[in-house]
């Protein structure tokens, strides 16, 4: 990690009119936190969470994912209805969720590979093919839409020189458009892997990426 | 002004702590008076604790305003199955961001609502389906929800009462229509997110095949004030049919959008003129959506004497729906708002329903070529009409949410299509 100063406007604080430190707005103290074996059995050992370093080959499930994928199983009546935690887990070790990978994760539940292609195809958090090492998500829905959330997309479009859901050259950076990501009186909203984004203007989007770069130079 | 915008004519029920990090700790929380809620409900029984929210008059906060009391009161007594308590936090309504901001801030007040609402309707367990997207929100929770386990006051014998209830966090994995109570059960429970036909409903039949209830984030976080200080207390503010405080989500072109805790029955011009500091850049208003994008359009002149209670919005020709209010200025392209709206819909579609299928994307592609200029006034009337059969004729209301939008709109900014359908020309384009 870079010790550039940066002025994140992932936070609702950029105008530089709020008193309150943008840890304790964003509960940065919590976040990107979670240990390996997923805290508490209730709570969930499955975020969404998406690992820079991604690696497609990897084994599913072994060592602390073990652990985990086993507590996922444990807090529902069915097995069926670990198929998301389960599939949210695969999606964080390899990147995205190919038709092996959910074939796997079929065996793994007792389910047969249809019935999880058809739920995993539903919900539009798996990626179905490999992504950048950063998925930037745009909100362009109505709020950020007023507030110029249009010239946001474009200009990272632009900065990253790729087309709408297509990955950068260097295999850094994947752009789509994406629903409402309840932040809309931040208007516009970004998600970048985990993080949101917020206030972002067309102006901050230079700045945003260059952030980024460097934190995989610091890997 | 610090963040979160505060107001002097704001009521601090649920937002009391908001902006205060510490009010994220158990020690912290109880400091505004966390966790007597449920140790009133303990201590009053189940049947005095539903009465209790039912006298209150409170009402559904995720749009639909069903009484919540009622609602609990629907749950079979004894029934010898396992009862489950659902909480909604899969908030994507466009417009909508108030449930992240009470579970970011106030985690323990989401968890002590969600005790309140397990214990009365005699649940052991309780899920808390989140959004994918929310990571940070997530994280927030999760610690929450540890420290609670840790201090006893969720899990085994809680607050040593003898009553068992065990809370699990479930993060879904991006669709808007999962929101939809039956949805939201077939994802749980590993399923497509797709709304099942009702009846059964369910308090019969609802996860897992097990009686369920499922209440949105703000609902159950003001259930425990209103078990702590009586029905009467809540009903100090709003109006007969809308009593209480709510969360206003504004966004748009206002200088001040956010959060804002107001009384029900507030004025909506004030809302904007004052609390959130008026229209952005002095310009003048066009329209507002009072409740997530999933209600008619209003136009200027319907706001003027509107106030935002169930029947006020009513009144006006809209819905409160969860009081998502989107400001949109004179210089606002309602075709284009209305079209980004259209897609969304299609895009969110499970498509088990062909009116809501078809019709959604039909739609889209109408209102795409209206926009690059290329419509005909026929358009108008045939999007009418594929609005008519979207409603009403599906198993979720998902297509009514879109058919709402673009009736309102085409009846009130009817000259907006024409200058485009006529000239090309895009209104209020600067």
């Amino acid at each position: 990690m870079s010790d550039v100063p940066f002025r994140n406007p992932g936070w609702a604080g950029n105008t530089g009119e709020f008193d309150l430190s943008e840890a304790d707005v964003r509960g940065n103290a919590y976040a990107g936190e979670r240990p390996l074996d997923g805290g508490h059995p209730s709570t969930s050992a499955s975020y969404p969470f998406m690992l820079v370093a991604r690696n497609p080959g990897a084994p599913l499930f072994e060592g602390p994912y073990q652990a985990r994928f086993e507590k996922i199983r444990g807090r529902y009546p069915t097995a069926r209805a670990a198929l998301l935690p389960a599939l949210n887990l695969a999606q964080e070790i390899r990147g995205h969720v190919s038709p092996e990978t959910m074939d796997e994760v079929a065996a793994l539940l007792g389910l047969s590979s249809a019935y999880v292609r058809g739920v995993a195809t539903f919900y539009t958090m798996y990626n179905k093919r490999p992504v950048g090492r950063f998925l930037i998500q745009v909100c362009t829905n109505i709020s950020c839409n007023l507030c110029g959330a249009d010239e946001v997309l474009a200009a990272f479009l632009r900065h990253t020189d790729t087309e709408l859901g297509d990955t950068s050259t260097d295999g850094n950076f994947t752009v789509v458009e994406a629903e409402c990501l309840a932040a809309c009186g931040f208007p516009t909203c970004v998600q970048i892997n985990e993080r949101y984004f917020e206030d972002v203007a067309a102006g901050d989007v230079p700045d945003i990426l260059r952030r980024l770069t460097d934190e995989l130079k610091g890997d | 002004m610090a963040y979160p915008y505060r107001h002097d004519k704001e009521v601090r029920v649920l937002s009391e702590g908001f902006g205060d990090p510490a009010a994220r700790t158990v020690e912290g929380w109880k400091r505004y008076g966390g966790y007597q809620g449920i140790a009133r409900a303990l201590e009053i029984g189940r049947d005095a604790t539903i009465d209790e929210v039912k006298n209150s008059g409170l009402r559904g906060r995720g749009g639909a305003g069903f009484p919540t009391g009622l609602k609990w009161s629907f749950m079979p007594k004894d029934s010898g199955r396992p009862h489950y308590m659902l909480c909604n936090a899969d908030e994507s309504e466009p417009g909508t961001f108030k449930d992240r901001e009470i579970i970011r801030w106030t985690p323990h007040q989401l968890i002590e609502g969600c005790l309140v609402g397990s214990y009365a309707i005699g649940a052991s367990h309780c899920y808390i389906y989140l959004r994918g997207e929310f990571f940070e929100t997530t994280n927030v929770l999760a610690r929450a929800l540890e420290e609670a386990y840790e201090k006893g006051l969720v899990g085994r014998d809680i607050m040593g009462s003898g009553v068992d209830i065990d809370m699990t966090l479930h993060v879904g994995a991006g669709a808007y229509i999962c929101g939809e109570e039956t949805g939201l059960m077939n994802s749980l429970e590993g399923r497509r997110g797709e709304p099942r036909i009702k009846p059964p409903f369910p308090a019969a039949v609802g996860a897992f095949g097990m009686p369920s209830t499922i209440n949105n984030v703000e609902t159950l976080a003001a259930t425990p004030h209103i078990v702590r200080h009586g029905a009467q207390w809540y009903r100090q503010w709003g109006t007969e049919k809308s009593p209480g405080t709510k969360l206003f989500c504004v966004s748009g072109h206002v200088n001040r959008p956010g959060n804002y805790e107001l009384p029900l029955g507030f004025p909506m011009m004030e809302l904007i003129e004052d609390i959130c500091g008026g229209m952005r850049d002095g310009k003048a208003l066009k329209a507002v959506i009072p409740g997530g994008s999933s209600v008619p359009i209003m136009s200027a002149d319907d706001c003027r004497s509107c106030t935002l209670c169930y029947e006020g919005v009513e009144a006006a020709g809209s819905l409160l729906g969860c009081a998502s209010v989107i400001v949109m200025d004179e210089n606002t392209d309602i075709v284009k708002q209305v079209r980004r709206m259209a897609y969304f819909y299609a895009h969110e579609s499970c498509g088990q329903c062909t009116p809501c299928r078809e019709g959604t994307a039909w739609a889209t592609r109408i209102l795409r070529r209206i926009e690059d200029g290329l419509g005909t006034e026929d358009d108008l009337d045939t999007l009418i009409e594929i609005s008519e059969q979207m409603t009403g004729t599906t198993i979720c209301v998902l297509s009514d949410s879109l058919a709402m939008p673009i009736i309102s709109s085409i009846e009130k900014f009817r000259e907006d299509y024409l200058a485009l359908i006529r000239r090309g020309e895009r209104v209020g384009a600067a």
